[in-house]
């Protein structure tokens, strides 16, 4: 095993292992702080898959912007709505039975399609050109989104344009009354 | 395997970097406070107290490390080490002279960025694990200015990166002296290829990038958490804010990462608007000054030079400003940093479809 892959295989243990934790432990901020854990392997993950550009907006958009609201909401709510969290009882339910009948589903779709396929003969693979190592992806992307997708681009930011208004609306005093 | 130990010595000679900075940063900044409010400073320990700093760190490596007893230990214990790490793994990406730059990434400036976001959830983690509510309400503060003051300090970023037309902070760097292959053009008209030094910089290439970098260098102000931007610290109020509960080596290492943070910030904005590692010297004629002063050796010289000119403008501004409110802090980033900063990109993106 070469260091690529030590490296790669450390980064999935990791994230597997944060994010089981993340949804086990009681302590909602230490789940939260375990849950930066899981995004950050997750963007070490991204890199394997030359997906730097990819990786880098998942530690600015997740852990610079998503978990520091979360941590933030968590922090300005009351102290006592915490103490009102029950403890997971350990006994066994009904309706777990369902959670895990699903997964054990989901893993045999998984496994069965991994055994049936031949990855490396697909026609569709084989026929487009691969990205290499030294690709300057951030330049293709750039150019792509301002060509080929520049419709759904234009889109997003109306989106987003609309969630910023609503959001400032929201935040406004009402009139006094 | 040769190159695996170059890494280490490479990560091992920038924490090296860090630490003596931090020691001559602590005694320049206690000496220029003194000057400006007409004391003397320390003068004990040897000539002229320079040896000031080194008796800190001594006494810091002595003291014993507490841990309050109702605190989240595991939090407590981690969250010096992660603001220290996030800043300090900023500091790859950045070039110091002509080829060389410890890791020179396609992404670098964008990079950086991402890597100084999670300075913010250090805080935060240091601020809740120290289980007091002075800790609490400084790291409360200090995220959510440093989240607000990110936002012009990205747009200002940026419309640089329009103008470039790189992230890569060595290709920016590259394109701003004597050794680009494009054309420089000075205020947009006249090429000054052959003649380098201070004219090609970005700032005078594209004079609305002026403006960016007084919004940039403001903005920085703001993300170190220094005065004139210092809520979260505010001693009067907050009795230190987020390190409250600190002591001995693990509040040296957040102290690391402040002092830390200063040069990186400087040295971002050095590399993005002042010309990084090339020299402010032109060639005039046959006196090819900008020629001469080209190099490996010389590039150190200079981003060192600007680097901590830049610093001792923070040490300046610091001892100079009063502190700033809470609600003037947010007004001055939401309505008039960041209009300007959008402004100077609009004008980069008109300016680089126009003039160049």
């Amino acid at each position: 095993m070469n260091t690529e892959q030590l490296i790669f295989y450390f980064f999935s243990a990791l994230l597997l292992t944060s994010a089981l934790m993340v949804v086990s432990i009681q302590n909602l901020v230490r789940s939260i702080f375990l849950f930066f854990v899981s995004l950050f392997s997750l963007a070490a993950l991204y890199i394997f898959a030359l997906a730097d550009f990819i990786a880098i907006t998942q530690v600015v958009i997740y852990v610079g912007g998503v978990l520091v609201l979360m941590l933030f909401a968590f922090m300005l709510s009351n102290k006592e709505l915490l103490n009102s969290l029950q403890p997971i009882k350990k006994s066994f339910k009904f309706y777990q039975l369902i959670g895990i009948f699903i997964c054990l589903a989901f893993l045999f779709v998984l496994v069965s399609l991994n055994l049936q396929i031949d990855f490396s003969n697909l026609s569709w693979i084989k026929s487009s050109n691969p990205i290499m190592e030294s690709d300057n992806t951030t330049h293709t992307i750039g150019i792509l989104s301002m060509t080929r997708y520049l419709l759904p681009f234009e889109v997003l930011s109306v989106f987003l344009l609309m969630a910023l208004i609503g959001a400032a609306h929201l935040a406004r005093k009402g009139k006094k009354t | 395997m040769n190159f695996y130990l170059t890494y280490v010595l490479v990560a091992c000679a920038l924490f090296v970097f860090t630490a003596l900075f931090t020691l001559f940063a602590l005694y320049s900044e206690r000496k220029i406070s003194a000057f400006m409010q007409d004391r003397l400073g320390p003068m004990e320990v040897g000539k002229y107290g320079s040896l000031q700093a080194f008796a800190d760190i001594l006494k810091m490596l002595q003291k014993e490390f507490i841990i309050p007893t109702a605190a989240d230990k595991i939090l407590f214990i981690l969250a010096p080490i992660i603001i220290f790490v996030s800043v300090y793994l900023g500091f790859a990406a950045l070039p110091w002279a002509p080829g060389l730059i410890p890791a020179s990434l396609n992404l670098g400036i964008f990079y950086i960025f991402a890597i100084l976001s999670i300075e913010t959830l250090g805080i935060l983690m240091a601020g809740w694990g120290s289980n007091n509510k002075y800790a609490l309400l400084g790291s409360m503060r200090s995220v959510a200015q440093m989240v607000s003051y990110e936002i012009p300090t990205g747009i200002s970023v940026l419309s640089v990166v329009m103008i470039s037309q790189s992230l890569n902070l060595q290709e920016i760097t590259i394109r701003q002296g004597i050794l680009t292959s494009d054309a420089i053009n000075f205020l947009g008209i006249w090429d000054v290829k052959a003649i380098g030094g201070i004219l090609a910089w970005n700032v005078f290439q594209a004079p609305h990038l002026i403006i960016a970098y007084f919004i940039y260098f403001i903005a920085s102000l703001a993300e170190c958490n220094r005065a004139p931007f210092d809520i979260p610290e505010a001693e009067s109020e907050l009795i230190g804010g987020f390190h409250v509960e600190y002591s001995g080596l693990r509040f040296a290492f957040i102290f690391l990462a402040e002092y830390s943070m200063m040069f990186l910030v400087g040295m971002i904005g050095v590399v993005l608007f002042l010309g990084g590692w090339n020299t402010p010297l032109p060639n005039i004629g046959s006196l090819s000054l900008a020629n001469w002063t080209t190099g490996i050796g010389w590039g150190i010289f200079w981003i060192l030079f600007k680097t901590l000119s830049v610093v001792a403008m923070q040490i300046w501004i610091r001892w100079t400003l009063p502190r700033f409110r809470v609600d003037q802090l947010m007004s001055f980033c939401w309505k008039v940093l960041t209009p300007l900063s959008f402004l100077c990109m609009l004008i980069s993106g008109i300016w680089r479809l126009t003039m160049m």
